[in-house]
């Protein structure tokens, strides 16, 4: 239970929150869901591309929050382990819906698997000719990226985390995160101009 | 380049209005609510126990007495056969099973198994990349075993913990605290002087003071005997749960009332994220800056059209939001 004049207070830092929700405060976890509440949304619908799955994941995530709190280890960003787990659960997730792909085939350790998924029809070109806006059609061009490159992109963005926390959480190298960051700018901003 | 890139991608975020719904959130805070309430949960476990022991504890004194008096006493055989045998049986089976909880074993006295290896289903913050690669290799099988098996126990404490949380929530916000998104059940931190020395240390130093500086109300002489160290901070905690009670009386007496928090969010930025019209009502007649936009770019009409409330972004539209 909290301490006697422990309080939670709404600027308290994350790492300040999730270590007073590990002793009893609840209200510090409703901070911390309200705070990143959106950006794990943003990071697991826009990779998914399902509300339903999302929502169930979200859940997922914010109960494993809940449940490990007390195991969270105050020397690493909250961001990172929180991210940490919506990537974990999202990877098991696909793996259960999508068993008939391999992702290991999908590993992309080298660059010019990296350009083989550049190239993937499957992205299409990001013309954006159903977006009636540029940020419509930014969102839709980070949809519309490769797996791995959406990923490592929206870990970054909606995150705020760097190269080697991304490289970490998807275990792979930091030269190949970089590079699947900069594929992903480069064809994002290619759509802005593009589209302007 | 890059820059405007991540501008673009914020305002579009901001505009999206994608979410996830009112029910993921609330099953979650009550779930956390229940968790939170967890020390209980070896208490519990003892508590079904103890019949079982104090069971058996019973029927081996039980036995004793009984058996006793003809160690000391013995009598002819076929008289202690008749009479004993009945004694010893039951001791040895029926009470302690009488008082045990279904399913009880002899392992049933272990804690549950989310409980010993829960990190299964949850990495560790910075696992290196090949163990992190193993642990999701075979978190599916392991991972949500453990993870579905503490969530149910967690669920059963949410039913009731889910009652306290929503008569919480309605006390906090009766117009109907579930359907805002930031209406959420908190201490009163400005009511506690500790709270608010702490909060003075977010704020960031150098203000000068602007329009926005209100108060001085007669009514200020009314404030509790120990007003907090931080008034800026209790305006914003206010502000954003939508306390509209004590966000009057902070405005009452003078305070910054576009002090940013250390993300750089206002007062009225964090009360139209949350979707607390109220607030926002106020701390416009208050004065506010209606495009004071905080640390990532977010002014508070992105934020209020992100949220999806009509009538906050109308009410700051007036007031000069672009």
């Amino acid at each position: 239970m909290p301490d006697a004049g422990d309080s939670t207070v709404a600027d308290d830092s994350d790492e300040a929150l999730i270590g007073r929700y590990a002793r009893g405060d609840a209200a510090a976890f409703e901070l911390l869901y309200h705070r990143h509440e959106l950006r794990v949304w943003r990071y697991l619908q826009r990779n998914l591309r399902d509300a339903a799955t999302a929502e169930e994941l979200m859940q997922e995530v914010w109960f494993a929050v809940a449940r490990d709190a007390r195991r969270y280890l105050p020397s690493a960003r909250f961001t990172t382990w929180l991210f940490t787990i919506a990537h974990n659960r999202m990877i098991d997730s696909i793996r259960a819906h999508r068993r008939h792909l391999s992702l290991e085939s999908l590993g992309l350790d080298s660059d010019a698997a990296i350009d083989q998924l550049s190239a993937d029809p499957g992205t299409g070109p990001v013309a954006a000719a159903v977006a009636r806006d540029e940020a419509a059609a930014l969102i839709r061009a980070v949809e519309e990226l490769p797996r791995e490159q959406r990923e490592a992109f929206l870990l970054q963005v909606e995150g705020d985390l760097d190269i080697e926390e991304i490289a970490r959480i998807t275990g792979s190298s930091f030269e190949t995160t970089k590079s699947r960051l900069r594929y992903a700018r480069t064809k994002l901003r290619q759509m802005l101009k593009e589209y302007a | 380049m890059t820059p405007d890139l991540d501008e673009i991608y914020r305002r579009a975020s901001a505009r999206d209005t994608s979410r996830p719904s009112e029910a993921v959130r609330r099953r979650v805070l009550e779930h956390a609510a229940a968790v939170a309430a967890g020390p209980q949960r070896p208490t519990a476990n003892r508590a079904r126990w103890r019949p079982a022991i104090f069971g058996t504890l019973a029927a081996a004194a039980l036995a004793g007495l009984l058996i006793v008096p003809r160690v000391f006493n013995p009598q002819p055989f076929s008289e202690s056969a008749d009479t004993a045998a009945p004694a010893q049986v039951p001791p040895l089976a029926a009470p302690p099973l009488a008082g045990a909880p279904p399913g009880a074993g002899p392992g049933a006295g272990a804690p549950p198994l989310a409980d010993s290896a829960p990190m299964n289903s949850a990495p560790a913050p910075f696992p290196p990349p090949q163990a992190a690669a193993r642990s999701r290799a075979i978190a599916p099988a392991q991972g949500q075993t453990s993870a579905s098996r503490d969530d149910v126990q967690a669920t059963q404490r949410t039913a009731e913990a889910s009652r306290s949380s929503a008569s919480r929530l309605k006390a906090e916000d009766p117009s109907d605290a579930a359907a805002q998104p930031g209406a959420m059940a908190q201490p009163d931190a400005a009511a506690q002087p500790g709270a608010m020395a702490q909060l003075g240390a977010a704020t960031p130093p150098g203000l000068v003071p602007r329009p926005g500086l209100v108060g001085g109300h007669p009514a200020a002489s009314a404030e509790p005997a120990s007003p907090p160290a931080d008034p800026s901070a209790a305006l914003r905690r206010a502000a954003e749960t939508g306390d509209v009670e004590r966000l009057r009386t902070i405005l009452s007496s003078p305070v910054l009332v576009d002090a940013p928090n250390a993300h750089g969010q206002t007062a009225l930025l964090l009360a139209a994220s949350r979707g607390q019209a109220e607030s926002v009502d106020l701390l416009l007649a208050h004065g506010a800056d209606p495009n004071a936009a905080d640390a990532d770019g977010t002014t508070p009409l992105n934020a209020a059209l992100a949220v999806d409330r009509p009538a906050i972004v109308a009410a700051l539209r007036r007031a000069g939001a672009r």
